[in-house]
This record gives C-alpha cells, structure tokens and sequence, in this order.
C-alpha cells in the first residue's frame, strides 16, 4: 500500500528536504514519488534529530522499499534506544523481514546491536537455524552466530557443538558448518590462556580432557572424510586439529594411505597429506614423485605444485 | 541422468573424449592426404584450435568426483552442466583469438559500462544506498579496458560532493550517513577523475576525523557509527588514508583514544593476523569462515601498511594462505569460487585473482594458473550483449564486469615491488602502495591474444597505476588538509 507524507497532520509540522543533486548526476535513479517522498522527510526528521513513534514507522516504510538502506537501519538502532524500546518487540519485527532478505548486510548488523542490548541470546540459535534452512552456507548467519557464541560465552556448548554436527550431516560439504564446529571447540581458549589461574590437579584433568577431545575430533572429521575423500572441508578441519593439538601429520599416515593405493589416487588430499608425511620425514625422493603425481591428477593447481617442489628442496 | 554418478558422467566424458580425438585424428589425415598441396593450409594462416582442443583440455582438468550426492555436490553439477558448453564451444558466437578462445568483446563491454554510469528506472532504487560502488565499478570497468573518462570529471566531482557528508566521509546517496563502503568508492573514483578539483573536492580534514571514528578497541575498524566491524573496513579505511596522505595519529575527538589508541595501525596487525583462519584464507573478523573477498581486503591492508615481504611474512602463514588461494580455483571451470565448496563466480576473479600480485611479491613469482582463470573470463564470464557475469544464466552487472576485468588484467601482467622504496612518491606513513611498478606482460601459457589484453590496474587500489601516484603526489606537496 503506498503511503504519503505530505497529507498527513500527523507529519504536518515536517518541511521534507527533497534530494538536492547538482546538475544531472552520474547513476541517477528515476525513484517512485513514495519513495523520493518518504527519504525527503527521513532527512528531514534527521536534520532536527528526532527520534520519536512516527519516526520509527518511517524507517519501516523506507526499509520496505529498500531494505539496503544501511542509513534507515542506523538511523532505526539510534531511535530504538531513545525510545527505550523492549529488544525483544524488535525481535519480533525483524524476524520476518530476516527471513525474506537473506543477503542483507543491516539485518544481521541490526540484530546483533538489538540482542547486544537484550542481554540474553535466547531464541537466538532456533531463529538462526531456520535461516540455515533457506541458505545453509549464508555467510552473515554464520557470522551472526559466531558472534554469539562469542558475546555469550558458548564456547564448546553442547548445543552449538550438536547444531554443527546436525548442518554437517545434512551436507558433509558444508564448509561454513566445519568452521563453526572449529570455533566453537578450539577458538575459545588463545595461546597461554589454556589452564592459566588453574589449580595443579585440574590442571592434569584439563589436559586428560583436552586429548579426549582431540582424539574425537580426529575421529569425527575422519568418518566424514570416508563419505565423500575429496572434499576438502573435513580434510581442513582434520588438519587444523592436528596442528591444534601439535600432533604431526604423520598421525593419519595409515588413514591418508586407504586414499591412496590406487591410480589415480581416491583423494589428492590424502595424497597431499603423503606428501606433506614425506617431508616431515625428510623422504626427498618420496616427496618429489608425490608431488609429481599431484600435478599429474590436479594440474590446474600445477604451478602451485611445483612452487611446492622448490619449497621442499629449500626446507 | 540423474541415476549417474559423479564419477559416471566423468568416464563417460573421458570415452567420448577419446572417440572425438580418434575421429578428429582421422579427418585430418584424410585432409591432408586428400588435399593438392600443402600451400592451401598456409594461406589459412596458423591452425586455429577447434572445439575438439577445448573438450580436450577440459576433459584434462576434470576432478575426481565423489560418489556421496549432497546439497554441494549438486549445485556444482548443475553449475557445471551450465559453464562447460561455453568452456568446451561458443554458444554466444563471439569471434575467436587464435587459442580458439573468445576475444575480448572491448566495445560491448564499454558500451555496458557507460550504460552503468547513466539514468536507472525506479526498479535501481535497491542501489541507493550504494551509487558511488555503481559509479566505482563502471570507471574502473572502463579504465581496465583502456577506454578514456576524462569526459567524466565533471560529473564525477559533482555526483560525489553531492553525497559528501558534511560531518566527513561520503554517504551512498544525498543526505545518507558516512559509511565506509561509499567513502572507499567516492575516493578512488574522485583519483580516477584525476584533477586538483576533484581532489580538492575531498574534504580531508572532516574525513581524517571521520575514519578516525570508526577505530575499535580490539584494534578494527567499524564500516559505520553503529555498524559491523569488519575487515572491509580496516582496508577501506588504509585505502583513504594512504591515496590522500592522511595523517597517521588519529584524531583527538577518536573514541579510541580513551582506550589508549594513539594512531590508526594500532593492534591493527595483530587483528588481522587473527582474521587468518585455520584453512589457510582470511575472514571477515577473527572465527569467520575464510573468504575471497576478505582476504584480498586483508592482503591490502597489509600492503599499505608497508612492503609485502615485510608485513605478510610477519602477519600471516604464507605457506597456508598460498595454499587456501590455490585451492579456490575451480577445476575444470578455471575461475575461482569465494570459499571452500562454493561455486565459481566471475567477481572472484579479483577478489582472489588479485591478491597472486600481493602474494607474489612477498614470496615468489608463478604460483598460480593464469591462463585457465583467462579462459573462464573469456569463454564463460562474457555476456552476449555486453558486460561480464558471476557465470553463464546469470545476469551481467557492473559489479561482476569491473572484477573480471580486475581479474583478467591481474592474469595478463606482471607486477614488481622496489623493496628499497625509491622514487619521489610514497615516502612517509601509508607510502609503500607507490612503490609498485608494471613488469611487464605475462607470456607463459596463455590463452590470450594481444587484443584481449586490457590495462595494467595497481594492485592494491584496484585503479590505474597513473591516478594512483597522481593523487598521492598532489597530496604529499600540499601543506596541512
Ligand atoms: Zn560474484
């Protein structure tokens, strides 16, 4: 329903303060007479500061035509808080408009700065995971959550652990859900804060822990390599953890072999994890024929290949 | 059909591969056994490959496939259901350079441009809120393919000043907030403009204080008061403050000043560094998922903040950064895709594409494969009509034509960093994006004809090289804002 400004005596007191361009403009947007309209008195509610009712359902009409609007959603966060409206009345509000502009940039900005306030991330993960729905690998949804997850303190909640899990199984692939998975477990606890301020006893039960935990992982990313072996997001995942817990690659040089006793091989990145078990052993020869075979199967990547292979002579 | 497998359908390609090949091999010795002389085959000139050449190669960089179907797997079958007739033949009947490849549709591809650049039906109002990345995205489009916009700086400088806000940075339409997305766009297309009017229009001294607004405590930088912080917008913030040789101190009235922040790279090094994640790519903030268009943001703040070698080296795991770059690039398709298991897309051609110059310098030359990223762009990314596409069924855009065009020229030429930083531009804070010099053509494997090469486009700023050095000499004479 197109709504006007100009015959409304809830707005009479308002001088709208149409676009003034200089002269014809580059990229000039011949706008409809609402939305020229409804911007001109945004600017002007803007230009006296005002943030009251009436300004709030203007922000909703403009963000209905344009929901790219980033200045419409600042200028909505700045008269929420003025008005003292509960987070979760907006909450409510922005749900549906969420879920029909799934690429937009503000919404998710929008929200974090609304649960911010609320204090309290309740609903939060169900609300996200109906987004996931539409568009499992959308990168602010995900982006979104790791933010929750950082701000409340999730690190290795048992939900948000299951939640990856859950998005995994849908769609081994799913690159955004391993990285969730990495974050929520190991990108809590930074170099040396690990145990710090701990007592000694708990500090052997952290650790006992902690190899439980990587033992797992490994197992996890393992089982999801045997499903689909080329795909690089549990190979990834499967390497980081290593790292993680400085354990060497040689660790999966049985597992990585399953991959790799045929021509061509069933996973070139079990094939790179030979090749990087050779290095680590100082098998030079070994190395080069890997890498050889690697630019044979892959050879889009070939000059990385061989960058590979001056990288080797050099170490 | 949808009973095959992956794998299937790839041994089915390879047979039909090999029938093709046989019967191509028979012709032409029938040909030339049959033929009168072989003078005839000289006065067609240099034997133009054929489509067979094309099946030949594609088939060649066919993956191994899994056999698991999942939502990835066959998004990407029926992506490449939709890139290989264009890899393998010419549905859009363009002209082909002598690697059987298309040419390079130059005028179509202005002519797109300059439309970009013109009057929108009400049906463009979704594109308010960003008129200055239009207007960015047609200049730079144009300058990449060499075509003059002089004509333009009139209405550049007007179009942008009309959107300057007056408390510093630009806004993305008239009377909108500052945010740093349009700031970055307005500033590099006011360089290209070129001209002390157009850089006189810049407002230096509200917009030093601008930035300076958005630098967070944990050493980012916010694209907004109130908005995301982001890796975007440390880079477009580093982009303004070395073109326009701003001040490296931050402003008095900086929020960040009560958190102990004196100028703008502090923590601003170690942020980044915690933007790499555990594949190798950088994020949009510290536990995103790696991604194409942040890293080259990252990449780029690191190469403002001085020499490549220097600062990557120091900043980043370069082994596993080279490697996730590497990684992205799709096989057979050539182009590169954003992430881990996403698709091909045309602007990654730059986003990606682009940061191999960066990296190179700060490692080693020859890392990647240029002439299949050059026979995506040419063969998959062009438009009928005009313009280049994310890939074929979508929609051309200003957007994807200035970043596969950024891509094809990053593929075309070479690049090289003085580390000694001589010359008269670039001393002083932010200096170190004016020690770039072009090196000349790459002339390895290509699939490239010299027709189909467009302009040089400076590494960092994405604009040519000349408008670059210009902007920040005019600056760097200039006494005080
Ligand atoms: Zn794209």
């Amino acid at each position: 329903m197109t709504k006007f400004y100009h015959d409304d005596p809830a707005w009479a007191d308002i001088e709208p303060i149409p676009q003034d361009d200089t002269g014809h403009p580059l990229v000039a947007i011949a706008y409809t007479a609402e939305y020229s309209e409804a911007m001109g008195y945004l600017r002007a509610v803007m230009a006296r500061n005002e943030h009251s009712e009436r300004v709030l359902a203007l922000t909703e009409h403009v963000i209905g035509i344009n929901p790219a609007h980033y200045t419409v959603w600042l200028y909505r966060a700045r008269t929420l808080e003025h008005l003292s409206i509960p987070p979760s009345d907006e909450l409510r509000w922005l749900n549906p408009i969420a879920l029909s502009h799934l690429k937009n940039y503000q919404i998710w900005n929008h929200r974090q700065a609304i649960v911010d306030r609320r204090d309290s991330c309740e609903g939060e993960a169900d609300f996200i995971a109906q987004m996931l729905d539409q568009d499992a690998k959308n990168y602010h949804v995900w982006s979104y959550r790791q933010w929750m997850v950082e701000r409340f303190g999730l690190w290795r909640d048992v939900g948000e652990v299951a939640f990856a899990e859950e998005m995994i199984g849908r769609d081994v692939r799913n690159n955004s859900a391993w990285n969730h998975r990495f974050f929520v477990l190991f990108g809590g606890r930074k170099k040396g804060q690990a145990g710090e301020g701990e007592e000694e006893g708990k500090e052997e039960e952290e650790k006992e822990k902690e190899k439980e935990l990587v033992q797992r992982e490994i197992e996890y990313a393992k089982q999801a390599i045997r499903q689909a072996p080329q795909s690089q997001s549990a190979w990834d995942y499967l390497r980081a953890v290593l790292r993680h817990a400085h354990l060497p690659i040689s660790t999966i040089a049985g597992f990585a072999n399953e991959y790799n006793d045929v021509s061509p091989p069933r996973s070139l990145h079990a094939l790179e994890a030979q090749l990087e078990i050779y290095a680590e052993q100082n098998k030079v020869d070994e190395a080069r024929s890997t890498l050889e075979a690697l630019a044979e199967f892959d050879p889009v990547r070939k000059p990385y290949w061989t960058y590979r292979q001056k990288e080797l002579v050099v170490a | 059909m949808a009973a095959k497998s992956d794998d299937e359908v790839a041994r089915t390609r390879l047979e039909e591969l090999r029938l093709d090949s046989n019967r191509i091999q028979e012709l032409s010795d029938e040909e030339l056994y049959t033929s009168d002389s072989n003078a005839d085959y000289e006065d067609l000139g240099p034997a133009i490959p054929s489509e067979a050449d094309n099946i030949v190669y594609v088939n060649r960089m066919m993956p191994i496939f899994d056999d698991l179907q999942t939502e990835t797997s066959r998004a990407q079958q029926q992506t490449l259901d939709k890139i290989l007739p264009y890899l393998e033949g010419n549905p859009s009947n363009f002209p082909l350079n002598s690697f059987g490849i298309p040419k390079l549709q130059r005028e179509k591809h202005v002519k797109f441009l300059i439309q970009g650049l013109g009057d929108k039906p009400a049906a463009y109002t979704t594109l308010d809120a960003a008129r200055p990345w239009q207007v960015y995205w047609c200049l730079a489009g144009l300058t990449v393919l060499g075509h003059d916009i002089s004509d333009y700086q009139q209405k550049i400088i007007d179009t942008l000043t009309d959107v300057q806000h007056p408390e510093g940075g630009y806004g993305g339409g008239f009377g909108h907030l500052p945010h740093l997305a349009p700031t970055y766009a307005a500033i590099l297309s006011l360089a290209m403009a070129g001209s002390s009017a157009a850089y006189e229009s810049i407002n230096r001294r509200t917009l030093w204080h601008y930035l300076g607004r958005m630098k967070q405590a944990d050493g980012g930088f916010t694209m907004a008061v109130g908005g995301e912080e982001d890796i975007r917008g440390a880079f477009c913030v580093l982009v303004a403050l070395s073109l326009l040789n701003l001040p490296l101190d931050l402003p008095p009235d900086a929020p960040a000043r009560a958190q102990g922040m004196t100028t703008f790279l502090d923590k601003l090094d170690e942020w980044i560094s915690r933007c790499q994640t555990y594949e190798g790519g950088i994020s949009a903030s510290p536990g995103c998922e790696a991604h194409g268009a942040y890293t080259f943001c990252g990449l780029g703040c690191l190469a403002i903040m001085g020499p490549p070698r220097e600062t990557m080296n120091k900043y980043l795991d370069m082994p596993a950064l080279i490697r996730w770059l590497s990684y992205r690039q799709g096989a057979p398709e050539g182009g590169y895709a954003g992430r881990t298991n996403k698709l091909v897309d045309g602007c990654y051609s730059h986003w990606i594409g682009g940061c191999w110059p960066l990296v190179e310098a700060a490692v080693d030359k020859n890392l990647w494969n240029r002439s299949a990223l050059g026979r995506y762009i040419l063969s998959a990314a062009q438009d009928e009509k005009g313009g280049l596409r994310d890939k074929p069924g979508m929609r051309p855009d200003a957007y994807h034509t200035c970043y596969n065009l950024a891509g094809l020229s990053a593929a075309q030429h070479n690049y090289k960093f003085d580390e000694k930083m001589t010359g008269d531009v670039g001393k002083g804070s932010f200096g170190a994006p004016f020690h770039w010099k072009g090196d000349g053509l790459f002339e390895g494997d290509k699939v490239w004809d010299e027709e189909d090469v467009v302009e040089e486009v400076h590494p960092v700023f994405v604009i040519p090289f000349e408008a670059a050095m210009a902007c920040r000499e005019y600056f760097e004479a200039k006494d005080g804002f």
